[in-house]
């Protein structure tokens, strides 16, 4: 499930500011280390992050799904194939610095998944809208953020409505793969073509409701954005900042 | 007053071979609710885009002739409401209240005018509602009332009771003609010449981007 899930944890009540602070800070944090155990830690950070949020189990699968194939890739990259010396781990030769280079990347990738996947779980796009409509934040921006946000949803849902009617139409989804991989033609052509149309209206549509009108929009409904989660989000801030400058420091994180 | 004004205008779109509307001379006042039908491919919905000041600002295209759009607020609505939502509003309320907040107007202005439109367009029972989740025919009734919401003293529509069941379009066109009696200028293709008549001031057949009939609904329209 990749999308925002209603919910009251407090990631869910927080400022729409500070879910996307920790996810930038993981982020920012999982390139700041180098090595497995540091990575390990950025990892653990993520999951903490959803588990605050409540939704450990809905960022997990997805989460699992995107990087198994990197991962599996990674180790077979660079643990298989990389640079002596070389180890047997569970009786296969692998690349002692190929291994750690594929656990650092694969780790930094599951720690960014998570983190963002938590994000799009726990920050509704209305309240997102809401905060940055109160900074001032201007809509073209503001509608590219949220638009990306919650892309995926939408795509999804319009799939699902495209697959009933091609089911309907009698589109055989079962078979052999080559039989699967041909019945994406039915579907993918009409998700692209029919979003592209769609593009042109929803232009209109936001036109005719004065998004191009050159006003500072109304917030109506700002979310409060308390003290703590402000010096929360600074407090980010300093630790990412830090964990750089150990990294340049040559501290060996 | 006049709050549109065209005069021998054509337009094309962007990458037609002809017009989709043709030398078309019209003149739409406060209070006036002009009813446009005609054929499919006749240039209503075109005629709409043109008058409302969307095209070619917003839909690509070339237009011809005098245009002259006095209006200061300007509204459009669709047949096909899931196009017509925002995409970042989660409740009715918010969706209503997203145009007049898009303009800057006060926090209050915008509360009031969207509550007013939600009562208009008989949606007020949805304001919590995720439009996602709504009926066809409530979300154009939604679409509706987001289009009020900007208190337009010009409303184009496009078909808009496609989506409705008989009451609700009974409804939607005793709508306009109140919002016309106080002091919109409103234009509407629709196919549906029953409902339409008795409300219009005024009505024109359009074919092949030309008004073939201009005149009193019950002429026009018979």
């Amino acid at each position: 499930m990749i999308g925002y899930v209603p919910g009251t944890s407090p990631l869910h009540r927080a400022h729409p500011y500070t879910p996307l602070a920790a996810a930038g800070a993981v982020l920012l944090s999982a390139f700041a280390v180098t090595t497995p155990a540091s990575v390990g830690v950025i990892v653990l950070a993520a999951i903490a992050l959803a588990l605050v949020g409540g939704v450990l189990g809905r960022v997990a699968r997805p989460a699992f799904v995107i990087a198994l194939p990197t991962w599996l890739l990674l180790l077979v990259l660079h643990g298989l194939l990389g640079p002596e010396p070389f180890g047997l781990l569970g009786g296969v030769r692998i690349s002692e610095p190929g291994f750690t280079r594929a656990l650092v990347l694969g780790g930094r990738l599951t720690a960014i998944l998570v983190a963002f996947l938590t994000v799009l779980a726990v920050v509704s796009p209305a309240r997102l809208v809401e905060a940055m409509t109160a900074r001032g934040v201007p809509f073209a921006r503001m509608y590219l953020l949220v638009s990306t946000l919650t892309l995926v949803p939408r795509l999804r849902a319009r799939a699902g409505q495209i697959l009933e009617a091609q089911q309907c139409r009698g589109l055989a989804l079962g078979g052999s793969p080559v039989a699967r991989v041909a019945a994406l033609g039915p579907l993918v052509l009409p998700l692209v073509l029919g979003a592209l149309v769609e593009v042109d209206e929803q232009v209109l549509a936001l036109d005719a409701r004065g998004v191009t009108s050159g006003a500072r929009r109304t917030s109506l409904d700002p979310p409060p954005d308390r003290a703590a989660e402000r010096a929360l989000r600074a407090g980010m801030a300093v630790v990412v900042i830090a964990l750089f400058a150990a990294r340049f420091a040559g501290a060996g994180l | 007053m006049s709050l549109v004004r065209l005069a021998g205008a054509s337009f094309t779109y962007a990458g037609a071979d002809a017009p989709a509307l043709r030398d078309l001379t019209l003149e739409v006042g406060a209070g006036e609710l002009v009813a446009l039908a005609g054929p499919a491919g006749a240039g209503t919905t075109t005629l709409l885009l043109v008058a409302g000041g969307y095209a070619p600002r917003v839909i690509a295209g070339t237009l011809t002739g005098e245009r002259t759009i006095a209006a200061q607020r300007p509204a459009i609505v669709f047949a096909t409401p899931w196009t017509q939502l925002t995409g970042l509003c989660h409740t009715v309320h918010a969706e209503v209240a997203f145009g007049p907040a898009s303009h800057g107007r006060p926090r209050e202005v915008v509360l009031v005018a969207a509550e007013r439109a939600m009562r208009q367009a008989q949606v007020d029972h949805l304001e919590g509602r995720d439009p996602a989740t709504l009926s066809g025919g409530e979300l154009q009734r939604v679409i509706v009332a987001s289009a009020l919401a900007l208190e337009p003293d010009l409303l184009v529509l496009d078909d808009p009771a496609a989506e409705l069941d008989p009451a609700a379009a009974d409804g939607l066109y005793r709508l306009l003609r109140e919002v016309a009696q106080a002091g919109a200028a409103i234009l509407v293709a629709t196919p549906d010449l029953e409902r339409v008549a008795p409300v219009a001031t005024r009505a024109m057949w359009l074919e092949g981007g030309r008004v073939v009939k201009d005149g009193a609904p019950a002429e026009v329209l018979a």
